[in-house]
């Protein structure tokens, strides 16, 4: 997977876990000011990320992400 | 009078429940499970390597007969609980993520319990809290409508003689840092249903603030009636009432003068829930340093069943004490 299709991915599974439209996520968004999530859904989202990415990312790790982009950099540091 | 824990251990005998204890090899947790276990409180079942728990129970002396023993590397039964776990609505891991998050116990005897294998999963000497909180979310879940995890605690306070007696249920003092009005619906609902499943009370619920009924105003009590509608809405079935201050919550003479309206709640309440942590916190050291009160807790709740963080440096007659609380808890929500 090249870095265009993981940040798609990771898109995707953050629109889902946070019940966004895709359209509506981007790599620049905020996971404090744009999406306003509570830790449960950086569970679940931690938790697609490893079904469908087979990458554990730690939830305090991903919880430190300032924004979409910081956590797909996680990402591939786990893949 | 015994003590309520005197009580509570008396009914977890009534019902003894499969509690799964995922820090085995911990000679605090084996010493609890085994003595919990071999008095018929609960029915412990020790989740780990097997030879390892075997070897030391035998050296600290235990009969082994008063354990389950189940070990994470046996393929058969860990795949039989997979596969059971993927077949539940509303599950987060699929097979293979599960399958490797079972490989460290405590997420094996979560995924147990989920699955109906055990009653509770007892954890928090070896794990963090936050281990455990991650490990509850993921694999057992937030009951239908809780938005966050909380806590209550129980305290009894000598002298105090409000409509349970000497016990009051407070939370949430330890979890939840600074909820938003849903998430303080959540901690009220959640306090309610913990305390009639330990307690049997019918529960009487104020949410706590420093305006009774609009006495005051501004942005802190705002939060509070926002949640208290929240509340009543989600769960129009429990009495939740509010805002009230402290004294109006437990004080029937303050609550007949503050509380001009009918109320379920005021003056009679047993279940106060606190704005936020800092007041939770300190509500909690005061009532224990000027109430000399016994506090229980803190109790985990807003899962879809009961799971429980115990102190690390908790010793072994706390740990047995949380032990008894949690399985009561487990089968009163049966109930």
């Amino acid at each position: 997977m090249d870095r265009k299709e993981l940040e798609a991915k990771v898109i995707e599974l953050v629109a889902m876990s946070y019940n966004k439209a895709e359209g509506e996520v981007t790599l620049e968004t905020s996971f404090k000011d744009d999406l306003k999530g509570a830790s449960v859904q950086m569970v679940a989202l931690v938790a697609e990320i490893e079904n469908e990415l087979d990458a554990m990312v730690a939830l305090q790790d991903a919880s430190a992400c300032a924004t979409v982009k910081d956590l797909v950099d996680k990402v591939e540091e786990e893949l | 009078m015994s003590s309520i824990l005197d009580q509570i251990y008396e009914k977890a005998k009534l019902n003894p429940q499969k509690v799964a204890f995922p820090e085995a090899t911990n000679e605090k947790m084996m010493q609890a499970a085994y003595e919990t276990g071999k008095d018929g409180y609960i029915i412990p079942i020790l989740v780990g390597n097997a030879e390892e728990i075997k070897a030391l129970a035998t050296e600290r002396g235990y009969d082994l007969s008063v354990f389950t023993i189940v070990d994470i590397n046996e393929e058969e039964y860990k795949n039989k609980i997979i596969a059971d776990y993927v077949a539940l609505p509303d599950t987060r891991l699929k097979e293979k993520a599960l399958g490797r998050r079972m490989q460290d116990p405590l997420y094996y005897a979560m995924a147990m319990q989920a699955v109906g294998e055990a009653d509770v999963t007892f954890a928090g000497i070896d794990n963090t809290t936050g281990d455990v909180l991650l490990a509850g979310q993921m694999i057992i879940g937030l009951k239908p409508g809780i938005s966050t995890i909380s806590s209550i605690g129980l305290a009894d306070i000598p002298g105090y003689e409000g409509s349970e007696g000497s016990l009051l249920a407070v939370g949430d003092s330890a979890v939840c840092t600074n909820p938003d009005p849903e998430q303080l619906a959540s901690i009220a609902i959640s306090a309610c249903d913990t305390v009639r499943e330990l307690l049997g009370w019918e529960p009487r619920c104020a949410m706590v603030s420093y305006s009774t009924l609009g006495s005051g105003q501004g942005p802190l009590i705002d939060k509070v009636t926002e949640a208290l509608k929240i509340a009543n809405e989600l769960r129009p079935d429990l009495a939740i009432d509010g805002e009230f201050q402290l004294d109006a919550a437990i004080v029937p003479a303050v609550a007949e003068k503050k509380v001009k309206r009918e109320s379920k709640v005021a003056g009679k309440a047993n279940v106060l829930i606190w704005p936020d942590l800092n007041v939770g916190n300190t509500a909690v050291k005061l009532i224990q340093q000027f109430g000399h009160a016994n506090a229980y807790g803190p109790m985990l709740q807003g899962f879809n069943s009961i799971v429980c963080d115990c102190s690390r440096g908790a010793p072994v007659s706390e740990i047995k004490g949380n032990v008894v609380i949690s399985a009561v808890r487990a089968a009163g929500s049966k109930q």
